[in-house]
């Protein structure tokens, strides 16, 4: 075969990451049973070093499945629980005193570990949430003029409740732009759900749950995900589904220049994770609802129409047509 | 407000095309003045607010009104108040112009009751237009009306009406179609759908004017196609609505031609010194026969003149037999004879053929028709000198006994008008002469004999005018003239007798030189003929003949007085001569076929280019339409020939792998599962140094699927990608493994060549198109699959895609335009801008920035 070199070498190493990615899906599943869709966008965004929002109702498995993708990494996982009197202190650490050497030394909050779970972020006040969000950008903490860089990788899974009213603050869409991706975990199937009362009845899987891969092979799959390619067309494909979200009139705010970015990113893992070297239109097709939705308004009109930014995105990505090869 | 005004300019513009019917302008200040009255009603009742039903009466009432005025007011009261006499004069102008009508060829004069019945026909269709475009605001409509006006000189004259004509008029209703569309689209704030606009400028004024344009812009060249079209397609050169040559009607006598002063001429050349030679013949039965040129059917009282000829592009000669002879009975036995003629390079301008009479059928070069009332042959575009031309001739042989039965009938009454104020006493002493005949017939010989024995008269070349003093001083005193004096008296006289009768002028037999007949100047003859029933006319020869009158003259055989022992003299008798033609022809007066030729002529039938007949033309025509039809079939044929030859040739122009094919993608994991080997097998590894080579194998073959699935009606959607488009198909078709192999082979093969670093991995073959098409085609309704063979809808669109670019490049010129003249109006249009027009303009703009295609409204509140 008169494959070079080169092709050869790329092609190990998708496979080995095919592979990686394959483990941690499947430590995942044998916790959260019937959601392989979930999962799968979950490790997409976790390649893509993008952070996770889940909104859905209690009780579905939100912090199961961060807690699942953390364990099966081996790496430190910090769960937050947001409340309305959390400070930003509680999330980034603070610099406490210390009598014995009478200097002042930082407590690094849980913001640093390689997987942060906020659950029920919109129950914090804004000044906390922004806090998170503000170290989720920047992958730093700053405190009292020092700055200190967060693990890699770093991957914020928030959860917050639709349902929920009283005493919460909604992210506002500034603050849900930065999340790279927001999925709704949904009721398992009857099936699943009668496995998971097989299961949990008898012990907490978590628990059995064995880490599949270390730090350094997640931080090497990123590192791999970074070299898939994308095409010309594809990335001007990308910003024609953007912009159509922009000029939608079922839509008062389109997606950012910072969605293009997410988007490309995280086909570029979701491509990986199905063995490509390059991105389809497909892979930004398929992420479209979970990494744009969340971050459009829509319009008075649409609302009216009980017309939801999902079904929108979906219409969208049906009329702006596949480019070709200039 | 300006509808009322456009429906009027609309009907004057379609009324000027009615000019080729009339003499003179009457008419056309007239009609004019009744659609200013009908416009002026329309626009009073527009202004008023009037009920839609109201105005049609009333311009009706006022259309009476101005007729009174205009042509009865002597009897009217005050001017124009219709009285009961004025009611009664209109109505006896009207029978008039009826009978006018009927009685007159076009153009006919313009005298009152015709101007009469014109402006009220044009005022009524004015009236009819403006309740089409203007109560019931079906402007479209008002084209029914106005076709009507247009059929009339279309439907009345043989000649094509003048393109210009045809264009003034058509503008007249694209007036009204804009001026309905502007006022129309006034009404709304403001509506503007610009197809795909691109770049709509801020100023959103409400404009119809780029509308209007637009319209107009079609208008013109729908218009133009409408005049050059029929103009470039031969096919339609024998009935073209519009004329450009001679005869476009734009000079008097409204495309009809014009018989030269045929008698005057006819003197000039008989005492000419020169005597040259005009023409030569030959006959198949070596006879000398009279040609014929004019035949001339009126007598004014000093002259013969000739009723307008009609030449209908169906009588034209090239087109098969003449019309019949007028009066033949199909059952008279004729004698047919071929003449092959040679006209004389030399003569002057002739554009009428000399021919024996009857002729069947011509053979001759040129637009020659027909007329069919005389059977004269002319031609408006060609002339006769030099011509060569053969002519089959069918004359009737009657006996005596025949023509002494034929009846006199209606068809020949045209022919016994004279007119007042003629000597009586010629008519007197044409009863004399004729004493003791019992028919018509005999009547006839009696005349001739008066005229050429009997009578005294001596030929003389001197004799000089023909006007209605010189024909009784002829034929009462002098006695003495030449042929036209003979003719034109004996023609008279005939007619006085109640034998229709006319005057033809042409040229006699001739002499015989050699082999051919030569006629020259001095043969130059006028002879009348007369008409008998079931025989038709007939000539008689009341010149004298021989070296003492017109040396070639001949009397005919069925004219001489019946004597049982009369033997003519030899050659004299055309009739005698062809004596086996004569026996059958009276043992068997079997009904003979018009359109036969005679197999007797001896020489090869006659080849006067019958044309095609109908059936074949339409065959031909359906022919060439189904070709038309078929050409995106063949288009499609070509291009799918084109992209399997790609196809082979990348397949095998990249080595074989010895090594099965790499596994790269998911998509071969569907491959394997397949377990289609044979495909394959065929299928050639690609590998990354030969991207180039294999691509336009992956795009001909992503081409074809694509044609493929939309012959089929399973079409691309444009948000979808190569791997969405085969999951689709090969979800929605189910088909064998095989095939959805090679579905996946080509989509992924696509899907690589468009997204991936390299081409890389199997390249589809030839076999994956041709098992997705036998899939598709296994899946399609046998309407779908003729469909998809015979009107392939992927040529049908990339044709009309080439029509949108047409379409793109009109946009742009107009964007040109309009960008031009809005930097001139620009500034008086922000003027009028109120506050809150400004600020939906603001809002087009934004939405203009944002959307390539929308309906922009907005209102002007």
């Amino acid at each position: 075969m008169a494959a070079t070199p080169d092709v050869t070498d790329a092609e190990t190493r998708l496979e080995t990451l095919v592979d990686t990615a394959d483990r941690i899906r499947n430590a995942i599943e044998s916790v959260i049973e019937g959601k392989s869709d979930v999962i799968r966008l979950t490790v997409t965004v976790l390649l893509a070093e993008g952070h996770l929002l889940i909104e859905d109702v209690p009780g579905v498995g939100k912090t199961m499945l961060a807690k699942a993708l953390a364990r099966s990494i081996d790496c430190p996982v910090r769960r937050v629980q947001f409340t309305p009197d959390l400070l930003p202190s509680d999330i980034t650490g603070v610099s406490a005193y210390n009598q014995q050497t009478g200097e002042f030394e930082f407590k690094p909050g849980p913001v640093f570990a390689n997987i942060v779970v906020g659950d029920e972020i919109n129950r914090a006040s804004p000044k906390t949430q922004s806090a998170l969000l503000e170290c989720m950008e920047e992958r730093q903490v700053t405190v009292d003029g020092e700055t200190y860089r967060l693990e890699s990788p770093f991957m914020v899974i928030a959860t917050q409740n639709p349902i929920e009213m009283e005493g919460t603050y909604a992210l506002p869409e500034a603050q849900r732009d930065r999340f790279t991706a927001k999925i709704a975990m949904g009721y398992p199937e009857p099936a699943a759900e009668l496995e998971m009362l097989d299961v949990h009845g008898a012990s907490q899987p978590l628990d059995k749950l064995d880490p599949v891969a270390t730090t350094a092979e997640v931080r090497a799959l990123i590192e791999a995900i970074r070299a898939v390619y994308v095409s010309q067309p594809v990335k001007k494909y990308a910003i024609d589904v953007v912009a159509a979200t922009r000029q939608s009139p079922d839509l008062l705010l389109g997606a950012s220049p910072r969605a293009t970015l997410h988007l490309v990113r995280s086909a570029r893992a979701h491509a990986a994770l199905s063995g490509r070297d390059y991105v389809i239109p497909d892979d930004l097709q398929d992420l479209a609802v979970p990494v744009l939705a969340h971050r459009l308004l829509p319009s008075m009109e649409a609302q009216g129409q009980h017309r939801r930014p999902e079904q929108v995105i979906d219409e969208l990505i049906r009329r702006v047509p596949v480019p070709d090869i200039k | 407000m300006r509808l009322p005004i456009a429906a009027g300019l609309a009907t004057a513009a379609v009324s000027l095309t009615l000019y080729p019917l009339f003499e003179g302008g009457a008419w056309f200040w007239a009609s004019m003045g009744a659609i200013v009255v009908t416009a002026a009603i329309g626009m009073g009742a527009s202004r008023l607010a009037a009920p839609p039903w109201a105005a049609p009466p009333a311009m009706v009432l006022a259309l009476g009104v101005y007729l009174t005025a205009a042509f009865t007011g002597s009897k009217a009261w005050i001017g124009f108040i219709p009285t009961k006499d004025s009611v009664a004069l209109l109505g006896e102008l009207l029978g008039g112009g009826f009978d006018d009508i009927q009685r007159f060829a076009p153009p006919v004069p313009a005298n009152t009751g015709i101007t009469l019945l014109t402006a009220g026909g044009v005022g009524l269709m004015a009236i009819l237009v403006d309740l089409f475009t203007v109560r019931l605001r079906r402007a479209a409509l008002a084209g029914l009306p106005l076709l009507a006006l247009f059929t009339v000189p279309a439907a009345v004259l043989t000649d094509p009406i003048s393109w210009p004509a045809f264009v003034i008029g058509a503008f007249g209703y694209i007036g009204l179609l804009v001026a309905d569309g502007r006022e129309r689209l006034g009404k709304w704030g403001r509506a503007v759908f610009v197809r795909r606009a691109r770049t709509v400028t801020a100023d959103a004024a409400p404009d119809t004017g780029r509308l209007a344009l637009s319209g107009r812009r079609i208008g013109v060249t729908a218009i133009g196609l409408a005049v050059l079209v029929p103009a470039l397609l031969p096919n339609l050169a024998p009935a073209p609505l519009f004329s450009f040559g001679v005869g476009n009607g734009l000079g008097p006598g409204g495309g009809n031609i014009g018989i030269p002063d045929a008698i005057a001429e006819l003197g000039g050349e008989l005492r000419q010194e020169a005597n040259d030679t005009v023409l030569t013949y030959t006959s198949s039965d070596d006879l000398p026969r009279y040609l014929r040129i004019y035949s001339l059917d009126v007598f004014d009282g000093t002259k013969w003149t000739v009723n307008p000829l009609r030449g209908r592009p169906e009588d034209r000669v090239s087109e098969g037999p003449l019309p019949p002879a007028p009066g033949l009975d199909p059952t008279m036995p004729v004698k047919r004879a071929e003449t092959h003629i040679a006209i004389s390079d030399d003569i002057r301008t002739l554009r009428f053929l000399p021919l024996p009479y009857p002729a069947t059928q011509v053979a001759a070069d040129g637009d020659w028709r027909a007329d069919r009332n005389s059977l004269m042959v002319f031609s408006t575009d060609d002339e006769a000198a030099g011509l060569d031309y053969r002519v089959v001739t069918g004359e009737p042989e009657p006996t005596p006994q025949q023509l002494d039965l034929a009846a006199p009938d209606s068809s020949g009454r045209r022919y016994l008008d004279l007119p007042p104020g003629l000597d009586p006493r010629v008519a007197g002493l044409a009863q004399r002469v004729t004493e003791g005949a019992e028919t018509h017939y005999q009547q006839a010989v009696k005349l001739q004999e008066w005229f050429t024995k009997s009578g005294a008269f001596t030929y003389s070349l001197k004799a000089s005018g023909s006007g209605g003093d010189a024909l009784s001083q002829f034929i009462l005193t002098d006695r003495s003239g030449y042929c036209e004096q003979f003719a034109s008296a004996m023609a008279v006289m005939a007619r006085m007798l109640g034998i229709p009768a006319k005057v033809s002028i042409g040229f006699t037999g001739g002499t015989k030189i050699g082999d051919v007949w030569t006629v020259r100047t001095h043969d130059a003859h006028a002879w009348p003929e007369l008409y008998f029933a079931g025989v038709g006319w007939l000539r008689f020869e009341p010149t004298p003949g021989g070296g003492a009158g017109q040396g070639t003259a001949q009397v005919p055989q069925y004219t001489l007085p019946v004597t049982p022992t009369a033997s003519p003299s030899p050659g004299a008798s055309p009739g005698a001569s062809a004596g086996a033609d004569d026996a059958t022809g009276d043992a068997a007066p079997a009904p003979r076929n018009p359109r036969e030729i005679d197999r007797d002529l001896g020489g090869v039938p006659i080849v006067a280019d019958p044309g095609m007949p109908l059936l074949v033309k339409i065959a031909i025509g359906v022919a060439a339409a189904l070709l038309i039809l078929l050409i995106p079939a063949a288009v499609r044929l070509s291009s799918r020939y084109r992209r399997r030859r790609i196809l082979d040739k990348v397949a095998f122009a990249v080595p074989d792998p010895d090594v099965p094919d790499p596994r790269v993608g998911d998509s071969d994991a569907d491959l394997i599962a397949s377990g289609e080997a044979s495909a394959r097998k065929r299928r050639r590894a690609v590998t990354a140094d030969a991207p180039v080579r294999v691509a336009p194998a992956v795009e001909a073959a992503w081409a074809e699927l694509c044609d493929l699935l939309i012959d089929f009606g399973r079409a691309r959607r444009p948000g979808e990608s190569p791997r969405a488009l085969g999951r689709r198909v090969t979800e929605t078709l189910r088909p064998d493994p095989g095939t959805t192999a090679s579905i996946t082979a080509i989509t992924s093969a696509e899907e690589r060549r468009r997204y991936a670093r390299t081409v890389h991995g199997p390249a589809p073959v030839a076999v994956d198109l041709k098992r997705v098409r036998q899939a598709l085609a296994a899946a399609a309704s046998r309407k779908r699959r003729l469909g998809a063979a015979l009107a392939p809808l992927s040529t049908l669109l990339r044709l009309r895609a080439l029509g949108e670019k047409a379409l793109d490049g009109f946009d742009r010129l107009e964007n040109i335009r309009l960008v031009a003249g809005r930097s001139r109006g620009g500034a008086g249009d922000m003027a009028d801008d109120t506050a809150g027009n400004r600020a939906v303009t603001v809002r087009d703009v934004q939405e203009n920035g944002s959307s390539q295609e929308r309906s922009l409204t907005g209102s002007r509140s």
